[in-house]
């Protein structure tokens, strides 16, 4: 028996459930030709149901849904949530407390955005070039890789989580140490970029290799 | 430029929630919904829905202990103390302006939902209190006084009942900042036997009663009690006036969590605080006033949908407390909510780029339900 763990247990004809307000309140002359057509596609075919984390909310981001769900442990969603708007909480806090206590022309350089500060941060993270473990002739080697878009989100997302799961006081919880490297990582320092640099290191010395790489 | 108002009482400036009006052209032109007057005397109807600003010292000095913690984060990140002026805050000022000291002290209970805002109103009033001069006995969380006490020693005192150290030093440390003032004019009017060897003579003043409760941790509560006892029998003479802040007074008539040492439950009488907290709140003195809260939050074995005087306070609780004049404190009103969110974009509180839009404050005010609570809490991430 196949059961479908990657794959989807819905038939093809299933269309995506449409989320966005915007959509629904155009009236009918203003769609062009191409939207009409996927109305009445709508119209007739079934819609797949909308998963929970799906929201038209307009306070909703992709990449925070990803960061939350990397940071959940064994379903516990909600306990992930309150932790990730605890840490945006926390980075906003401090921020702002600079920005009331700085002089006034240094106001205009604090930025005090926490989805800006973790957008930057995770930017400043992740890597333009991997390393993968090729096999020859029983030795293997440490091949520098290009990755993709998604690769590098990914292990951006991951070393800050293991960083801040591991090298932390023991009675720090969670949302400030999360915030503490999220604000290192906005400048460009911390443990994070510098285990990104660490890695951009290696793949410069194993340049020789890189001809072991096929695709 | 702000109004100094009363120029006695440095500490108590502070209060609540203000409104702020909008004053001459000579002021330097704030939003319209802060006001400038920062004497909780002069509030009026007109500053409803408004904030007004307290100077961090008479936070300090009047709230050593009776702000809520998120409002203390708050003042530490925006480097200012604003309350909201609204309407139970000034029916209650309202009441306490007009009402003559000397018939017996009348008791004002605030009740409410859930984070409706109860404990800032009450705060409001202390503030107001201590700017007119009136001697302030704040007891921040009543519940902290019958849950998690790590120490419970046997009562010199009374046979049955139980101190409680800590937490009594603490208030009364608490206390010392709060009425320096008033502790030096109060003079003892029995004498004191604070275990075999100490004593405090009749006509000391109430300060060395305090500084006996520091020093020796073990006779804080009964301390308390004296400081108490005291404060009630002098307060109808008429040379200051007395207000009794409780927060959470429905714990002085649950049940609490703690237990003797042959494990059996211990009933809220036979805690020295509590006992004569209770005689406190009792209405058989007169020169002064009685505001209490009722709190679900902190109470023990209640339902968290119970808000209601009466399911709250339960029979004992509600017959004790019987003549009070309630006071019942609503979620946020359309007007209260524009100026609670104009006040988080000022104070760049709310970063998040949609928040600044109409869809963006529709959907707060519909997550939140206008309950001051729930809003702060949803504006923290955004």
């Amino acid at each position: 028996r196949i059961m479908p763990v990657r794959w989807s247990r819905y038939s093809p004809s299933y269309l995506e459930p449409e989320v966005k307000k915007e959509s629904y309140q155009k009236s009918f002359e203003e769609l062009t030709e191409e939207e009409r057509e996927e109305m009445e596609l709508k119209a007739v075919r079934p819609i797949k149901a909308a998963p929970p984390t799906l929201s038209s909310s307009v306070f909703s981001d992709p990449m925070i849904c990803k960061f939350t769900n990397m940071m959940m442990k064994s379903g516990n969603k909600v306990l992930a949530r309150n932790l990730m708007s605890q840490t945006l909480e926390a980075i906003k806090r401090k921020q702002v407390e600079k920005y009331h206590k700085a002089p006034e022309n240094e106001k205009e350089t604090i930025e005090c955005n926490p989805y800006v500060i973790f957008h930057q941060a995770l930017n400043n993270c992740q890597p333009i070039i991997g390393i993968s473990n090729i096999t020859r002739g029983g030795k293997t080697y440490q091949v520098p890789v290009p990755l993709t878009d998604n690769r590098k989100r990914f292990l951006a997302m991951k070393w800050l989580i293991t960083e801040c799961r591991d090298n932390k006081h023991r009675r720090m919880l969670m949302p400030e140490k999360l915030s503490q490297e999220l604000l290192l990582a906005f400048n460009n320092e911390g443990p994070v970029i510098r285990r990104k640099h660490v890695l951009h290191k290696m793949a410069e010395a194993n340049r020789a290799y890189a001809h072991f790489r096929w695709w | 430029q702000l109004d100094r108002g009363c120029a006695l009482h440095t500490a108590a400036r502070d209060g609540l929630s203000s409104v702020s009006s909008q004053d001459g052209p000579a002021e330097r032109p704030r939003a319209i919904f802060h006001t400038s007057e920062s004497d909780p005397a002069k509030h009026t109807e007109q500053h409803e829905g408004r904030l007004y600003n307290i100077p961090l010292e008479e936070v300090k000095a009047v709230f050593p202990h009776g702000l809520p913690h998120r409002f203390q984060q708050q003042i530490q990140t925006f480097n200012e103390a604003r309350v909201m002026v609204r309407k139970p805050a000034l029916e209650l000022l309202a009441y306490l302006k007009g009402s003559n000291l000397a018939h017996p002290a009348v008791r004002y209970l605030i009740y409410g939902e859930r984070g409706t805002g109860k404990t800032m109103t009450l705060c409001h009033v202390v503030h107001y209190c201590s700017r007119q001069g009136w001697l302030v006995l704040h007891i921040p969380d009543a519940h902290l006084w019958v849950k998690n006490c790590k120490e419970l020693l046997q009562s010199s005192y009374k046979k049955n009942r139980l101190d409680q150290p800590l937490q009594a030093s603490v208030w009364l440390k608490n206390f010392k900042t709060s009425n320096e003032r008033f502790l030096q004019e109060i003079k003892t009017q029995k004498k004191y036997m604070w275990g075999k060897r100490e004593s405090t003579e009749e006509g000391r003043p109430l300060s060395e009663v305090v500084e006996q409760g520091l020093a020796r941790v073990r006779s804080a509560s009964d301390a308390v009690g004296v400081v108490l006892r005291e404060l009630k029998l002098q307060s109808h003479r008429g040379s200051f006036r007395l207000l009794v802040a409780v927060d959470g007074v429905n714990a002085l008539w649950g049940r609490t969590t703690l237990r003797k040492e042959d494990k059996s439950p211990v009933s809220p009488e036979e805690l020295t605080l509590v006992h004569n907290l209770r005689k406190m709140v009792r209405n058989d003195w007169s020169g002064g006033a009685i505001v209490t809260t009722l709190s679900q939050t902190g109470s023990l074995f209640k339902p968290s949908s119970a808000y209601t005087p009466q399911e709250l306070l339960g029979k004992e609780g509600f017959d004790a407390l019987d003549p009070f004049v309630p006071i019942p404190v609503p979620n946020y009103s359309p007007r209260e909510f524009e100026s609670c969110y104009g006040y988080y974009l000022e104070r760049r509180w709310l970063q998040h780029e949609k928040a600044r839009s109409e869809d963006g404050k529709a959907e707060l005010q519909f997550l939140s339900g206008s309950n001051p609570r729930q809003l702060d809490r949803l504006a923290g991430p955004l």
